[in-house]
C-alpha cells in the first residue's frame, strides 16, 4: 500500500514542484514590477516620513523618528481637516447608498426604455473626474452658472446666489458633485446584487401575503447586504481620499472651508514641498482608511 | 596559370580591425568634443513659438546650441525644484520674483553681479525690477517680463452715472460705486478677484500699499496686523464693500484673475483691480464687450497712502552649473543677454513680446521708443501708464517662507471677507504664521 502510494506520489510531487517552479518563473517579472512600482514607493514613503525632509533644503534632512506624526496629530488644523473629511464622506456615502439603491430598484424592473436609461445613467461614471469637476464649477458659478440660471428662471431666487464662495454650502456642493459621479457604479453593483436574489423568495412571500414594503425589508435588503458592504467600503475609501473635486472646484477655499485631509496632504507635499510631513499625513490617512474598512467589513460580515 | 591572391592572415586581420576600431572611436570622441554641449534653457509654457524663433536666431548667429524645454506655469516651481534636487542639467531659466529667496538660499541660482555684459543693463531697468531681482544684496537676473496691478474703470458706466472723473481715493471709490449701484447700472460696481491663487497677494498688496500700509518692516518682521501701518485698513475696506455697502460681490472669494477679467469685459463692473496688461484685452473688440471704454486710472489712495501699486517680475536667471565651465558660462551669458538684453543692438525680444502678446517690459528706454508709443496708444494713455509704473513697488513678503505663509494669509483674508472672523483677527493669525515661519527658517 505504502509502496503503491509512494509510486504514485513520486511523479506527482515532481510534477507539482515543476509546475510551481514554472509558475514562479512566469510570475517573477510581474512580481518584480509590482515590487518596484507599488511596494518600494510604499516603504520608501514611510522611510521619508521619518525625516524632516523639505525639498527646498535637501541638504538639511535630519532623521526625526516619529516627530512628523506627532506634529501632524498635534496640529489643530489637521483635526479640523479630519472633521471636514468625515462630514464630506458621511454626506457623500449616505447619499450615494440611498440614490444608488433607488436607481438599482428602478433598473431591476421591466419597462420600455430600460436599456436606454441604463446606458444614460452610466454617463457620469464614464466622465473623468477633472472633467466632471470643471462641469460642476461652471454649473455652480455665481455669475453665469446654470444652477443660478435655472433657479432664477423658475422664480426660486430673486438674485443670483453665491454657491461655492459661501463657506456654509461649500462641502455639501462638492459632495453633490461627488455623488453625481459615483452613483452609477454603486447602482450597478447593487443591481448585480438584486439579480442574485432568487425570484422564488418573492413568489413565496406573495403567497404568504407579504406586501411590497414587507418584501423589500425582509427579502430585498437582506439579500443586498453583500453588495451594500462592497458599495459602502469602496465609496467610503473614495470619499476619504478624494482630491480632484477639491482641487478644481475650490482649491481648499473659501477660507479653509474645504480643507480636507487629502487637500492638506497636497499642500504640504507639493506646495510647501515638505515631503516628510506630507508622507506622515498620507500614512495617517491610509491607516485610518484601512482601519475603517476593516471595521465596516467586520460589522457587515457578522450580519451576512 | 595560377593567380596569387593576397593572403590575409588571422593576426593581420585582427590587428587591422583593432586599429580601425580604435581610430573610429578616437575620431568620434574628438568630433563629440568639437560639438560643444548645448545650453539647457528651461521656461514655463508661455510664448513658446516666440521663444523658439528667438532661439533659432541665436543659434544661427552664434553657433551655440540650445536645448529648450518648457513646463506649464502651474507646475513650474515644483518641476524645477525636483530637477534641481535631481541635478538635472539646467543653465538658464525663467524665474519668478516670488521664488528667488527660496532658490537662491538653496544654492540653485547664481548671482550675475560679476558679469558686466549683463549688469550693463541695470541703468535701463526699472528700480522695482532691480529690487525684485536682488536678494541679500546680490542681483540674480535680467528682466523677462514685468507688470503692475492697475486700477481700471469702465468709462461708459461712469458717464451714464454722471461721474466726470474717476476716483482718486478709496473713499471716492465707495461713493461712486454706491451712486452707480443706486442708479441700477451695476449690481456690484467694484471687482477685486480674491480667489486663493497666485494673483491674490498682488491684488491685496496693491491695495495695502496704496493705503500706506505694509505687510512687513525692513527687517522682515510681520506688521500686517498693526492698525496704523499694516493691512487692517485695506481688509476692513474690503469687508465693508461686501457686507455694508454691497458694492463688491461676496463671490469675489471664488473669482480668480481670469474670471474677473472676463466678468469686467462683459460690462458687469465699473471699477476693477487687474494686471495692467489686461487693458489690451479689455479694449479689444474681438474679446471684450467694453472695448474702447476700459481706462487706466492711478491706484486710488487711502487716507494715509499714495497712488502706489505693486509690481512683479519674471526674469532670466542662471544656475551654478552654468558657471562651472568657462565655455558654458560664456554661452549662457550670451543667451541671457540675447533674451533679456539687446539682440543685434536692440531690445528685440521685449518688443516682440509686447507687440505680439502685450507682455510688459522693465526697460525704461522702451517707453521713449516711437514704435512702442504707437502700440501702447492703441489701448491706453502711455503717460499715465508710465506714471503709475514710476509708483510701483516690489512685494514686501517675498522671503524663503513666502509660499507657505501665502496660503495661510490668503485663507485669512477670505475668512474675514466671509465675515467668519474680524479683519483684525485674520491679520493677527496671518502675522502669527509669518513669525512662526520666520523663526523656523
Amino acid at each position: 500500500m505504502n509502496a503503491t502510494a509512494s509510486r504514485v506520489d513520486g511523479p506527482l510531487r515532481t510534477n507539482r514542484s515543476y509546475d510551481e517552479r514554472t509558475a514562479f518563473i512566469f510570475l517573477a517579472p510581474l512580481a518584480a514590477v509590482l515590487l518596484a512600482v507599488a511596494a518600494f514607493p510604499i516603504l520608501y514613503s514611510f522611510y521619508i516620513s521619518l525625516y524632516n525632509l523639505k525639498l527646498t533644503r535637501p541638504q538639511r534632512a535630519p532623521f526625526v523618528w516619529f516627530d512628523n506624526y506627532v506634529a501632524v496629530l498635534s496640529d489643530p488644523q489637521f483635526w479640523e481637516a479630519v472633521e471636514r473629511t468625515v462630514a464630506f464622506s458621511v454626506m457623500g456615502v449616505v447619499a450615494i447608498a440611498i440614490i444608488a439603491l433607488l436607481v438599482a430598484l428602478l433598473l431591476n424592473e421591466e419597462f420600455p426604455g430600460r436599456r436606454v436609461l441604463s446606458a444614460v445613467l452610466l454617463i457620469p461614471w464614464a466622465i473623468p473626474y477633472v472633467a466632471n469637476a470643471l462641469m460642476w464649477k461652471s454649473i455652480y458659478d455665481s455669475n453665469y452658472g446654470a444652477l443660478n440660471g435655472a433657479l432664477y428662471q423658475l422664480d426660486f431666487i430673486n438674485n443670483y446666489m453665491v454657491w461655492l464662495g459661501d463657506s456654509r454650502k461649500t462641502l455639501a456642493l462638492i459632495a453633490n458633485a461627488f455623488v453625481w459621479k459615483e452613483v452609477p457604479l454603486a447602482a450597478i453593483l447593487l443591481l448585480v446584487g438584486l439579480k442574485t436574489i432568487p425570484a422564488d423568495l418573492y413568489a413565496a412571500a406573495k403567497v404568504d401575503g407579504a406586501n411590497m414594503i414587507q418584501r423589500f425589508f425582509h427579502i430585498t435588503l437582506p439579500g443586498l447586504k453583500g453588495s451594500f458592504a462592497l458599495v459602502m467600503i469602496y465609496e467610503t475609501m473614495m470619499a476619504i481620499r478624494h482630491f480632484d473635486l477639491f482641487f478644481v472646484l475650490t482649491e481648499g477655499g473659501p477660507g479653509d472651508a474645504s480643507h480636507v485631509v487629502a487637500w492638506r496632504i497636497y499642500v504640504e507635499t507639493f506646495r510647501n514641498l515638505s515631503f516628510g510631513i506630507g508622507a506622515a499625513m498620507s500614512y495617517i490617512l491610509a491607516l485610518a482608511t484601512l482601519a475603517l474598512s476593516y471595521l465596516v467589513i467586520r460589522a457587515l460580515a457578522q450580519r451576512i | 596559370m595560377t593567380t596569387s591572391s593576397p593572403s590575409l592572415s588571422r593576426r593581420t586581420f585582427l590587428m587591422t580591425s583593432a586599429a580601425g576600431l580604435a581610430g573610429a572611436t578616437a575620431l568620434s570622441q574628438s568630433t563629440r568634443a568639437l560639438a560643444a554641449e548645448p545650453i539647457h534653457y528651461a521656461t514655463w509654457s508661455a510664448a513658446v513659438d516666440h521663444v523658439k524663433s528667438h532661439i533659432a536666431a541665436f543659434e544661427a548667429k552664434t553657433g551655440i546650441k540650445v536645448e529648450y524645454s518648457n513646463t506649464p506655469w502651474a507646475q513650474f516651481r515644483e518641476t524645477m525644484v525636483t530637477k534641481f534636487v535631481g541635478n538635472a542639467p539646467i543653465d538658464a531659466l525663467w524665474v519668478s520674483d516670488s521664488w528667488l529667496p527660496e532658490w537662491a538660499d538653496a544654492g540653485w541660482l547664481a548671482p550675475i553681479d560679476q558679469y558686466e555684459t549683463l549688469t550693463a543693463y541695470n541703468a535701463d531697468v526699472d528700480e522695482f525690477c532691480l529690487q525684485s531681482m536682488t536678494y541679500k544684496g546680490k542681483l540674480y537676473g535680467l528682466t523677462y517680463y514685468t507688470d503692475y496691478m492697475g486700477f481700471i474703470y469702465n468709462a461708459e458706466i461712469l458717464k451714464k452715472a454722471g461721474i466726470s472723473t474717476p476716483p482718486a481715493s478709496w473713499q471716492e471709490v465707495t461713493d461712486q460705486a454706491k451712486i452707480i449701484k443706486d442708479k441700477g447700472l451695476s449690481r456690484y460696481p467694484m471687482l477685486v478677484p480674491m480667489a486663493q491663487e497666485t494673483w491674490l497677494i498682488e491684488f491685496i498688496s496693491a491695495m495695502v500699499f496704496s493705503n500706506g500700509g505694509r505687510f512687513t518692516d525692513d527687517n522682515d518682521n510681520a506688521i500686517m496686523h498693526d492698525p496704523s501701518i499694516g493691512a487692517v485698513t485695506t481688509l476692513r475696506w474690503l469687508v465693508d464693500a461686501v457686507h455694508k455697502h454691497k458694492i463688491l460681490s461676496p463671490s469675489c472669494v471664488e473669482t480668480g484673475e481670469l474670471a474677473g477679467m472676463k466678468s469686467f469685459s462683459s460690462g458687469q463692473h465699473a471699477f476693477g483691480l487687474m494686471p495692467k496688461y489686461r487693458l489690451r484685452t479689455l479694449n479689444d473688440p474681438q474679446q471684450s464687450q467694453i472695448a474702447g471704454h476700459a481706462t487706466l486710472a492711478l491706484m486710488p489712495k487711502g487716507d494715509k497712502g499714495s497712488h502706489a501699486t505693486v509690481g512683479w517680475v519674471r526674469f532670466y536667471g542662471m544656475t551654478p552649473r552654468a558657471q562651472a565651465n568657462s565655455t558654458r558660462l560664456a554661452d549662457t551669458l550670451k543667451l541671457i543677454e540675447w533674451f533679456g538684453g539687446k539682440a543685434d543692438g536692440e531690445y528685440k525680444f521685449q518688443k516682440l513680446m509686447f507687440k505680439e502678446l502685450g507682455g510688459g517690459f522693465g526697460v525704461k528706454s522702451l517707453f521713449q521708443d516711437p514704435e512702442m508709443h504707437t502700440a501702447y496708444a492703441d489701448y491706453g494713455d502711455i503717460d499715465l501708464i508710465d506714471k503709475q509704473r514710476s509708483l510701483t513697488r516690489k512685494k514686501d513678503v517675498v522671503t524663503p517662507w513666502f509660499g507657505e505663509w501665502n496660503d495661510v494669509n490668503g485663507s485669512a483674508w477670505q475668512q474675514a471677507i466671509l465675515a467668519r472672523v474680524t479683519p483684525e483677527r485674520a491679520l493677527t493669525a496671518s502675522a502669527a504664521k509669518w513669525s512662526a515661519l520666520k523663526k523656523r527658517a
